[in-house]
C-alpha cells in the first residue's frame, strides 16, 4: 500500500502522478519546514546518536545534486566526465572567496551569500563551457582523461596559490546563513537537512522535466548513436555542450551550497574520492534514471554510515575499517559493471547493454 | 641549484615513467583500455622487491628480476580474472572497472602492507663535476655544478636497456610482430592464424613485468609505500597519451618530456609553488589533447 493510498481520498486524488511534480511539491514543503524551523524561535532537540545521520544525510543530499548532474551527461547524453569534483571545488571556492569575512588565509571579500551563489553556479557554469568547448570532441575515454587532469591541475592550483586560495587550510570564515538564523546546532542540522534536500528535490524535478521532454529524447538519441542523431539534423556538439554546462552549474551549486553549511572550503573535500563515489553511485543504480542515480548513492553513503557503526562492534582500527569499506566500494563497482552494466533498477534496453 | 642538475633529475624521472608509460601504452594499444589500475602494478613490483631485497635478503638485481616476475604473475591473473571476461564491452566499461579494481588493490596493499614507507638498502656513489662555470640569466643559473649519483646511472642505465631489449622484442620476435599487427588491425591478424588471446595474455605478463621493474626504480630513487604507484599513475597516463596512444615510441619520448618538465618548473616555479609541477605536465597533455590529439606519433582519437 503506497502512501498515497492511505491518505484521506480527496488529498490522495489531488496528488500529482507526475514524479517531476511531486519531487517539485516535496522540495516545497521540505525548503518551507526548513524556513519555518530556521526562522522561529521553535527549536527541536535530537538525540546525540542521530547526529551521523544528519552529517550523512546532508553530503548525502548535496551529493544527490552532483550526480543528478552526472547522470544529465553521462547516463542521458553519454559524456564520460571524470572530473566533475572540479565544478563542484569551484562553485564553493567562488562563494567562500566572494562571501568570506575575515578569512585565515586566502581572499574573502565579504559579498552577500546570495551574490555568491548565484556567482559560483555562473562561473562553475563558465568553466563548464570552456573544459567543454575544448574536449567535447575527444573520443570517450580520452574525455575522460582530459576532464580527470582539468580536475587535477584545478586541485593543486588551490592547494599551492596559498594567498589567493588559503592553500591546505582553504578558505574559513564563510557565512552560514541557516545556523545564523537558527541558532542552535540540533535545528540547524534539521533546517540544512531539509533546505538542501529540498533544493535536490528542486533539482530532481527540473531534470526530470529537461529529460522527459522532447529535448531529452534528443540527448539519448546522441547516446545511442551520435552519427544517426546528426545525419537528422540536430546539432549535437549545440546538445552535447548545453548537457554539460547544466551538469557543471548543477555541481556549482552544489559546491556553494556545500560552502554555505559548511562554513568552509579547503582542497581536502574536493578530491577525486568525490568524483568515484558519485560515479559508483550512479553505475550501481543505473544510469538515465533519477530516482536509481540516488538510490544507487543512498547505498554507497550508506555503506559510510554503516562502517561507522561497525567500528564499534569490530575489533579493527579506524584506519583498517576505512581500507575495507573502500575495498568493498571498488569491488562493488567492479560487479556491477561485470554483472549488471545497466544498474540495479536501470533499464538494459535504454542502455543498450548486454546484461 | 643550475639548470643543468634539473636536466638529469629530469631524465632519471623521464626514465622510470617511460618504463612504465610503455607497459601502460601497450595495454591501450592492444587491449584497448585505459587501465587505471596500472599504478597499483607499480607498488605491486615495488613492495616484491623491497621485501625480496630486504627480508630475504637477496642481492639488488636479483630482488628486481623477482619483482618483475611477481609484476607480470599478478598483471595476467588480474587481466584473466577482471579484464578478459569483459573484453567485448568496449573502452568506457574496462575504464571504470579498472577504476574500481585500483581502488580495492590500493586499500588492499594498505591493509596488508600498512602505511608506513620501505627503503630499499643501496650505497650511494656521488660523482660530482664542478667544473662547469655558473651561467645566469635572471635568478635562474643556466649551468652549474652537477652531480649524478649511481642511483641515477641505474635507473638511466636499466631504462636503456628496456628500450633496446622491447625493440628487439618487437621488431624480431614472433609474439612482438604478433603484439603490433593486433595492434594494428585485430580482425586482421586472426585472419592470418595469430592466437589473440594469447597474445593479449603476453601483453598482459610483459606490462606487468615492466610494471615492476618502474616499480623498482621509483622504489630506489624515492621510497616505497601503498601510494607509490598511484601517485606516479597520472604522470605514466600523461606520458603515453602525449606519445600518442597505443605507441611504444611515443611513450618514451612523451616520458621525457613529462620527466623534464616536471623537473625543470621545479626549478623555473617560485618557491613555495613548486607543487604545481605536476599540475605543468597535466597542462601540457590537456594542450595536446587539443591541439594534436593523436600525440607525437599516434592515432587519432577525435571523433568528429
Amino acid at each position: 500500500m503506497s502512501l498515497a493510498d492511505r491518505l484521506p481520498a480527496g488529498i490522495g486524488d489531488r496528488l500529482p502522478e507526475d514524479d517531476g511534480d511531486r519531487a517539485l511539491l516535496l522540495g516545497g514543503f521540505a525548503v518551507a519546514l526548513a524556513l519555518v524551523l530556521a526562522a522561529t524561535p521553535v527549536a527541536v532537540a535530537l538525540p546525540g546518536e542521530l547526529f551521523v545521520f544528519f552529517e550523512v544525510g546532508t553530503m548525502f543530499v548535496i551529493y544527490g545534486i552532483l550526480v543528478l548532474g552526472l547522470d544529465l551527461q553521462y547516463g542521458h547524453t553519454g559524456l564520460v566526465n571524470f572530473g566533475h569534483v572540479v565544478f563542484f571545488a569551484v562553485g564553493g571556492y567562488t562563494v567562500a572567496m566572494l562571501s568570506a569575512q575575515n578569512p585565515f588565509v586566502g581572499i574573502g571579500l565579504g559579498y552577500p551569500w546570495l551574490v555568491a551563489l548565484v556567482a559560483g553556479v555562473l562561473v562553475a557554469a563558465l568553466l563548464g563551457a570552456i573544459v567543454g568547448a575544448t574536449s567535447l570532441r575527444l573520443r570517450d575515454d580520452f574525455l575522460a582523461v582530459a576532464t580527470l587532469a582539468t580536475a587535477e591541475i584545478f586541485h593543486s592550483v588551490f592547494v599551492n596559490f596559498r594567498e589567493v586560495f588559503g592553500g591546505n587550510t582553504g578558505i574559513l570564515g564563510v557565512p552560514t546563513p541557516l545556523a545564523d538564523l537558527a541558532g542552535d546546532t540540533d535545528t540547524t542540522m534539521l533546517a540544512t537537512l531539509l533546505f538542501i534536500g529540498g533544493v535536490t528535490a528542486f533539482t530532481f524535478a527540473v531534470v526530470t522535466r529537461l529529460t522527459d521532454s522532447p529535448y531529452g529524447r534528443v540527448l539519448r538519441a546522441i547516446r545511442a548513436d551520435e552519427l544517426v542523431t546528426r545525419s537528422v539534423g540536430k546539432s549535437t556538439f549545440t546538445y552535447k555542450m548545453q548537457s554539460f554546462v547544466y551538469g557543471a552549474a548543477l555541481a556549482g551549486l552544489a559546491g556553494g551550497l556545500f560552502a554555505l553549511y559548511n562554513g568552509t572550503v579547503a582542497p581536502g573535500y574536493f578530491t577525486i574520492q568525490v568524483t568515484v563515489t558519485i560515479w559508483i553511485g550512479m553505475l550501481l543504480g543505473g544510469a538515465s534514471n533519477h530516482r536509481a542515480v540516488l538510490a544507487g548513492l543512498a547505498v554507497i553513503m550508506g555503506l559510510r554510515l554503516l562502517s561507522r557503526f561497525a567500528l564499534d562492534v569490530a575489533p579493527v582500527s579506524a584506519d583498517a575499517f576505512a581500507s575495507i569499506r573502500l575495498i568493498v566500494v571498488g569491488m562493488i563497482l567492479v560487479a556491477v559493471i561485470r554483472y549488471r552494466p545497466a544498474g540495479i533498477w536501470g533499464d538494459p534496453k535504454e542502455l543498450g547493454v548486454d546484461s | 641549484m643550475g639548470l643543468a642538475q634539473n636536466i638529469v633529475f629530469g631524465l632519471v624521472t623521464g626514465s622510470y615513467i617511460a618504463i612504465a608509460a610503455i607497459g601502460f601504452t601497450l595495454i591501450y594499444g592492444i587491449v584497448n583500455m585505459i587501465n587505471f589500475a596500472y599504478g597499483e602494478y607499480v607498488t605491486v613490483g615495488a613492495l616484491v622487491g623491497v621485501l625480496a631485497a630486504g627480508a630475504l635478503p637477496l642481492p639488488l638485481p636479483v630482488a628486481a628480476l623477482v619483482a618483475m616476475v611477481g609484476g607480470g604473475i599478478a598483471s595476467l591473473v588480474l587481466a584473466r580474472a577482471f579484464f578478459t571476461p569483459i573484453n567485448h564491452t568496449g573502452p568506457v566499461p574496462m575504464l571504470l572497472t579498472s577504476i574500481g579494481l585500483g581502488l580495492a588493490l590500493r586499500n588492499a596493499i594498505r591493509l596488508t602492507a600498512g602505511q608506513g614507507s620501505r627503503y630499499f638498502d643501496t650505497e650511494t656513489t656521488t660523482f660530482r663535476f664542478d667544473g662547469l662555470p655558473d651561467l645566469s640569466v635572471g635568478s635562474v643559473d643556466l649551468l652549474g655544478g652537477v652531480f649524478v649519483t649511481s642511483e641515477h646511472l641505474i635507473v638511466i642505465g636499466s631504462a636503456v636497456a628496456v628500450f633496446v631489449i622491447l625493440h628487439a622484442l618487437l621488431t624480431r620476435t614472433d609474439v612482438g610482430i604478433a603484439m603490433r599487427a593486433m595492434g594494428d588491425d585485430e580482425d586482421l591478424a586472426r585472419v592470418r592464424g595469430i592466437d589473440t588471446q594469447m597474445i593479449r595474455d603476453s601483453v598482459w605478463v610483459l606490462a606487468g613485468v615492466l610494471a615492476g621493474l618502474a616499480g623498482v626504480l621509483i622504489g630506489i630513487q624515492t621510497s616505497v609505500s601503498s601510494t607509490t604507484g598511484f601517485s606516479h599513475i597520472l604522470q605514466i597516463l600523461s606520458a603515453a597519451i602525449l606519445g600518442g596512444a597505443g605507441s611504444p615510441y611515443g611513450a618514451i619520448a612523451g616520458s621525457y618530456v613529462i620527466g623534464l618538465v616536471v623537473a625543470l618548473s621545479v626549478a623555473f616555479l617560485p618557491t613555495g609553488m613548486t607543487g604545481l609541477s605536476t599540475a605543468m605536465a597535466f597542462l601540457i597533455l590537456i594542450v595536446v589533447l587539443l591541439v594534436k590529439p593523436s600525440g607525437i606519433a599516434g592515432q587519432e582519437v577525435r571523433e568528429a
